[in-house]
């Protein structure tokens, strides 16, 4: 079987530096991680100096996301051995738990780190994890809650509230985390656009006039986001006739644009 | 009640659908090119829609009237909804679920809502891992097995298997991939044509 360095034509360093930018732009590709860093790890390891130890936990994370207990195992060990007390290690084991469906063994490797250090967020996030995965959604929602009290600055975590507000159908709330975003990311279309969503989905003249300011926000900071276009084509031929104009800005808009499907 | 056939292309876009995303819920529309013929529905496409924030109303809207004008400009029509949880053991419906497949069974008499069951899909499943619903006295009731068909289910499954292996799932394109790249095609015809090709040395009617 070809190897990585093989198939694309690539040393053990363009190697690593993929990793590493994967590792900085937070990228979920674990069957890539797995691929390269599999192959980094067992035949360049001794040149890889003490960014072995960080990509140990990055392969570790990805192996688990591939159901690559295995591997995951492997990297998991080599950390142990290395740095035996460590709350950051714990938590890993705790993950491979979490991957093994083993959540009670999980939670209490969690727990132990909460006893020796209380604000350790990392392991509070698993444990919201955990009853998200197990389909808890209210128990994680309040769980969430409490932990946002604590730690208000916490981006990932209000989006995260978002997210599971949103499956819940509970689209208040759910406005009222992106709102929060916003207020700190101003210049993030995303999270308009997204605020928009739920404000069209919640229905009724107010937030229908809302989702389009939001819409037209969206679109201002970056004009190719094609939701909020969209959203507010739907929007503008929702209702009456003075919307009219609204929808022949958008079409024209659209025409300047040149989005066509072929 | 009718019985519902599913064909290959259908059934290995969805499956594929699934793996593409399989951190998230993914959900997307059945389609049948044949009328109806005396409460039988055969559905012979499937449309992948979204993987993200199922629940907001104004994409899956859109989504559902682009489709309706695709069906109308290629004679097929739109005959039920499929849905995979992101949570591998939870396979019911979910309330967005529910709305949509009303809202498509107030167009189509015998409209299916098919849910995947993420348990089933381990890489030695040998049944389908479908549970399909039905619409009896404004409810939505599961579907006798007996009355689900999926012709030549041993090479669908085999396709299915030899596209997730060789990476095909990456062709895929969702709703909501199309949006954050308006290029990519929605209908999927490059997939159509491999998935086509596959199937053809085992029936050339599929």
């Amino acid at each position: 079987m070809a190897s990585v360095a093989d198939m694309y034509d690539v040393t053990w360093e363009d190697m690593r530096d993929k990793l590493r930018k994967w590792r900085e732009d937070n990228c979920r590709n674990s069957e890539q991680i797995v691929d390269v860093g599999e192959e980094l790890i067992s035949e360049h390891a001794s040149k890889l100096g003490d960014d072995i130890w960080i990509i140990y936990e990055q392969v570790m994370i990805a192996a688990l996301d591939c159901s690559r207990d295995d591997l995951a195992l492997t990297c998991l060990q080599e950390l142990e051995k290395q740095f035996s007390d460590s709350h950051r290690v714990k938590r890993l084991s705790g993950m491979r738990l979490e991957a093994l469906e083993r959540y009670d063994e999980a939670g209490k490797d969690y727990d132990a780190i909460l006893q020796d250090d209380p604000t350790n967020t990392a392991a509070r996030k698993r444990k919201i994890s955990i009853l998200k995965a197990q389909g808890k959604s209210t128990e994680a929602i309040r769980e969430l809650n409490e932990y946002l009290e604590q730690f208000v600055g916490d981006q990932e975590a209000w989006h995260e509230l978002s997210e599971l507000y949103i499956n819940e159908h509970d689209y208040g709330k759910a406005a009222f985390c992106l709102e929060e975003l916003m207020m700190t990311n101003p210049h993030n279309h995303l999270y308009c656009e997204q605020y928009g969503e739920v404000k069209y989905t919640q229905g009724g003249l107010e937030n229908l006039e809302l989702a389009r300011k939001y819409f037209a926000q969206a679109l201002r900071l970056n004009n190719r986001n094609m939701r909020a276009l969209f959203g507010l084509y739907m929007q503008a031929g929702h209702g009456a006739k003075e919307n009219k104009c609204s929808v022949k800005a958008v079409e024209e808009m659209l025409e300047s644009m040149q989005i066509t499907m072929s | 009640m009718g019985e519902v056939e599913l064909s290959c292309r259908a059934y290995v876009k969805m499956y594929l659908h699934c793996c593409l995303f399989p951190r998230c819920s993914v959900n997307g529309l059945l389609l049948s090119s044949s009328g109806s013929t005396g409460g039988a529905v055969c559905v012979t496409d499937s449309v992948p829609l979204l993987h993200s924030h199922l629940p907001l109303a104004p994409i899956t809207q859109l989504a559902l009237t682009q489709v309706d004008v695709w069906c109308s400009q290629t004679q097929q029509r739109i005959v039920g909804y499929y849905q995979a949880n992101a949570c591998v053991s939870d396979s019911s419906p979910t309330p967005c679920a529910l709305k949509i497949a009303d809202k498509i069974s107030e167009q189509c008499e015998n409209a299916v809502l098919l849910m995947f069951d993420g348990s089933k899909m381990a890489p030695d499943y040998r049944v389908p891992p479908i549970v399909m619903y039905e619409r009896r006295d404004s409810k939505w009731t599961l579907k006798d097995k007996h009355t689900i068909m999926l012709r030549q289910w041993e090479e669908t499954r085999a396709i299915a298997t030899q596209m997730l292996e060789s990476g095909d799932q990456a062709l895929l394109v969702d709703f909501d991939s199309h949006l954050d790249d308006i290029t990519k095609d929605w209908t999927n015809q490059k997939l159509n044509s491999k998935i086509a090709e596959l199937a053809s040395p085992a029936n050339g009617s599929m």
